[in-house]
């Protein structure tokens, strides 16, 4: 029973695509949120009528390499569990769920939920994130790991380059396990990543971008 | 008579101008402020004010200042709420007599 407690435990703190730590903007906020790759592709666009909570619609895409790929269209929604606003650093717990439906290989009634915690000061980053990737049929869950550092401070104005690794697993997917080294690049106007799957592994390479804007 | 009771009127008038205390900018120290992206709605929503001149953001020093126009006030309050509804905290705030430009010049003194 413990060890199933663990478990879920875990699953349910690692999830969500490759994000930053933010998965919303202020109070009035619309973000749009993208991550393109050879084996996962989403679109999320989301308004936030309070720092706590956002909703929106979202199209995700699982590509199992040498399979069909599955594509979830629904409504998402975020909310801000908890933030600990500390003089140096800023860490959170996010809440995020999707229903919808799936097309595809698979086809149904698709749900997803996931939680994220992350930390983070001006110059270190750790994200785990856990998401259920559900529909008849299919079991795609996610978990991962992000942890990263910024080359050195910036302004306000300037753009913030970092170095971010992550590694995640995806159930019944090929390749299960991705370990992804990526640029990120951080300004007021914008969040871009450009990373590169499994980059010693010449049959699974893919490069991998991901992009967050904020109005 | 007259004449000189509008030239006593405006006087007085000129003096109270002059002496009330308008601040130039409010300053607040805000916990949690750590990437320009996450932060951003707070220069958004600062400079959307109809009293403000401009806003400043500073992330190395935690510094967050808006700078009113000639004559405006804002209450403490309003400001606060602004960062609040970003998603920050705030641990300090005060009004000063300092423009941004002024609190630029001042930060640059003393790295």
């Amino acid at each position: 029973m413990k060890k199933q407690l663990f478990v879920a435990s875990l699953l349910i703190v690692f999830s969500f695509p490759s994000y930053a730590a933010a998965l919303m903007g202020f109070a009035g906020s619309s973000m749009l949120m993208t991550e393109i790759g050879e084996y996962n592709q989403e679109l999320m666009v989301n308004y936030a009528p309070t720092v706590h909570h956002a909703f929106g619609v979202e199209v995700m895409r699982m590509s199992p390499k040498g399979s069909s790929a599955t594509t979830m269209t629904g409504l998402n929604y975020t909310g801000l569990l908890k933030r600990w606003n500390l003089p140096a650093a800023q860490a959170n717990i996010w809440v995020m769920g999707s229903i919808g439906e799936a097309k595809g290989q698979f086809n149904g009634f698709s749900y997803s939920p996931s939680i994220q915690f992350d930390y983070e000061t001006t110059r270190l980053y750790f994200l785990a994130k856990t998401r259920m990737v559900r529909a008849p049929g299919m079991n795609n869950d996610v978990a991962a790991i992000q942890a990263g550092f910024s080359f050195f401070e910036t302004d306000f104005d300037e753009t913030q380059p970092w170095f971010v690794l992550e590694a995640k697993t995806t159930r019944n997917m090929q390749p299960s396990m991705q370990v992804t080294p990526a640029l990120r690049l951080i300004n007021k106007n914008y969040f871009l990543e450009l990373g590169m799957t499994n980059p010693f592994n010449r049959g699974e390479r893919a490069p991998r971008l991901n992009l967050m804007l904020t109005y | 008579m007259m004449k000189k009771l509008m030239i006593v009127i405006f006087l007085l008038t000129a003096f109270l101008q002059a002496s009330v205390g308008f601040a130039a900018s409010i300053k607040a120290e805000v916990n949690g402020m750590i990437c320009a992206f996450c932060a951003k709605g707070i220069e958004k929503k600062l400079n959307a004010m109809p009293e403000a001149k401009g806003a400043f953001v500073n992330l190395k020093r935690r510094i967050v200042v808006l700078e009113l126009k000639e004559q405006q006030d804002v209450p403490l309050t309003t400001f606060e709420q602004v960062i609040t509804d970003a998603g920050y905290t705030i641990s300090k705030v005060q009004k000063v007599e300092q423009s941004i430009e002024a609190i630029k010049t001042e930060m640059k003194a003393n790295p």
